[in-house]
C-alpha cells in the first residue's frame, strides 16, 4: 500500500518536471513578443527570398513588405500620436488626409532602408506587458556586430498586438516627428506642414 | 540700561538673519515645508543617466515642476517621481524624456503633450518615456564597432 502510494508521487513529480520546461519559456516569451517575431520573421524571409532580390522584383517585394508591416503597425494611432496637441484640432477629414500622407511617409523612408539589410539578426531580449499595452525589447545586429537596441511599444487591439512606437537606439519615433511637426506648425501653419509631407513623400517616391 | 539694548539689538539681527538663512535655504532648496503643490506622476525610465531630485520638468521650455524623488524598481529601471504643477494637464500619450541643457548642461525632464483625450491622474504614470541617451556608448558603437 505504502509503495503504490510513493509510487505515485513519484509519477506525479516526474510528471510535474517534464511538464516545467515547456511551460516555462511560453509563460516568459509572451504573446507580445511572439506576434512581433511573427512579423519580424516574414520580413526577413521576404528579404533573404532569392527570387524578390532580382531587379525585376522589386516593385513585387516592396509590397509584400509593405503588406507585412501594414498588418502590425497602427499607422492611425501612430500619426495621431506624432501630431500631438495639433490631432485634436484638426476635422474628420484632415485627420484622414494626414494619417494616410504620414503613413505613406513612413513606408517610403523605412521600406527603402530596410530593403538594404540582409545578413541582420534579431534578438529578443525581453517584454513588458501592464494591461493592454506592452513593450518588446530587441537588438538588431548587423553584419559587423553592432547592437542596435529597439524596442517595440504595442498595445493590445482585440488579441492582436499592434505597434504605436519604435525606440531606437533610446530615441522615440513618435517623438522625433511630434517636435519636427509640432515646430513646423508654430512657424507655419498645418497647411504649411501638409505640403511638406506632400513633397516629401513624392520625392521619396520617386 | 545701554548695554541691554545694545544686545537686544544684536539679538534681533540674530533673528533676523537665522530666517533668513532658512528662507533661503527653503527656497534654493526647492523644499516644500508647508504642504506641496501640484500633483504626483511616476514615469519610469531604463537609464535615468543621473538626473536629481529637484531637477526641472519642463513643457514647452517652461517648468511646469520637478522631479521630487528617484529609486530603483523591481525591473532594475528608474522609478522618477514628478511633481507637476495644478493646472497642468498630461495626456495619456505624453511622453516624458530625459534632456540635458546643452552638451553637459543639467538634467532636465522634458514632456511632450500628446494628442489623448484621457488625462494622466495624480499618482498615475506616464506611460512613454526615453531615457537619457549616453552619447559616449553611441559614438563609441559607431566608431568601434566597424571592424
Amino acid at each position: 500500500m505504502k509503495k503504490s502510494l510513493y509510487g505515485a508521487i513519484c509519477v506525479v513529480f516526474i510528471f510535474c518536471l517534464s511538464l516545467a520546461p515547456g511551460a516555462v519559456p511560453t509563460a516568459c516569451a509572451g504573446d507580445a513578443t511572439d506576434q512581433i517575431r511573427e512579423t519580424a520573421d516574414a520580413v526577413i524571409a521576404v528579404l533573404n527570398n532569392k527570387e524578390l532580390k532580382k531587379p525585376e522584383n522589386k516593385l513585387k517585394r516592396r509590397k509584400q513588405l509593405r503588406e507585412i508591416v501594414d498588418k502590425r503597425f497602427d499607422f492611425a494611432e501612430m500619426a495621431k500620436r506624432s501630431l500631438g496637441l495639433a490631432w485634436n484640432k484638426r476635422t474628420p477629414e484632415e485627420k484622414k488626409e494626414f494619417v494616410s500622407l504620414f503613413s505613406d511617409l513612413l513606408e517610403d523612408t523605412y521600406i527603402r532602408k530596410i530593403e538594404r539589410y540582409e545578413h541582420e539578426k534579431v534578438i529578443y531580449t525581453g517584454e513588458r506587458v501592464e494591461g493592454s499595452y506592452a513593450a518588446v525589447r530587441t537588438k538588431v545586429v548587423t553584419d559587423q556586430g553592432v547592437e542596435i537596441p529597439v524596442e517595440y511599444r504595442i498595445f493590445k487591439k482585440g488579441t492582436k498586438w499592434e505597434v504605436y512606437d519604435i525606440i531606437i537606439e533610446g530615441v522615440s519615433l513618435v517623438n522625433n516627428y511630434r517636435s519636427q511637426f509640432s515646430s513646423i506648425i508654430n512657424s507655419d501653419t498645418y497647411a504649411g506642414l501638409v505640403k511638406k509631407l506632400k513633397e516629401k513623400v513624392k520625392k521619396e517616391s520617386e | 540700561m545701554k548695554k541691554i539694548d545694545l544686545e537686544a539689538a544684536v539679538g534681533f539681527f540674530l533673528l533676523i538673519g537665522i530666517f533668513s538663512l532658512g528662507y533661503i535655504s527653503v527656497k534654493m532648496g526647492k523644499l516644500e515645508v508647508i504642504g506641496s503643490k501640484g500633483y504626483t506622476v511616476y514615469a519610469e525610465f531604463e537609464q535615468a543617466g543621473g538626473i536629481k531630485p529637484g531637477a526641472d520638468v519642463q513643457i514647452a521650455g517652461v517648468t511646469v515642476g520637478m522631479v521630487s524623488g528617484i529609486r530603483l524598481d523591481k525591473n532594475y529601471e528608474a522609478l522618477v517621481s514628478i511633481q507637476i504643477d495644478d493646472g497642468v494637464r498630461l495626456q495619456e500619450d505624453a511622453i516624458a524624456s530625459i534632456k540635458t541643457s546643452g552638451l553637459i548642461g543639467e538634467k532636465f525632464v522634458q514632456i511632450s503633450p500628446g494628442a489623448s483625450e484621457k488625462y494622466i491622474p495624480a499618482g498615475g504614470r506616464i506611460r512613454d518615456t526615453e531615457s537619457a541617451i549616453d552619447i559616449e556608448s553611441v559614438i563609441s558603437k559607431y566608431i568601434f564597432g566597424k571592424i
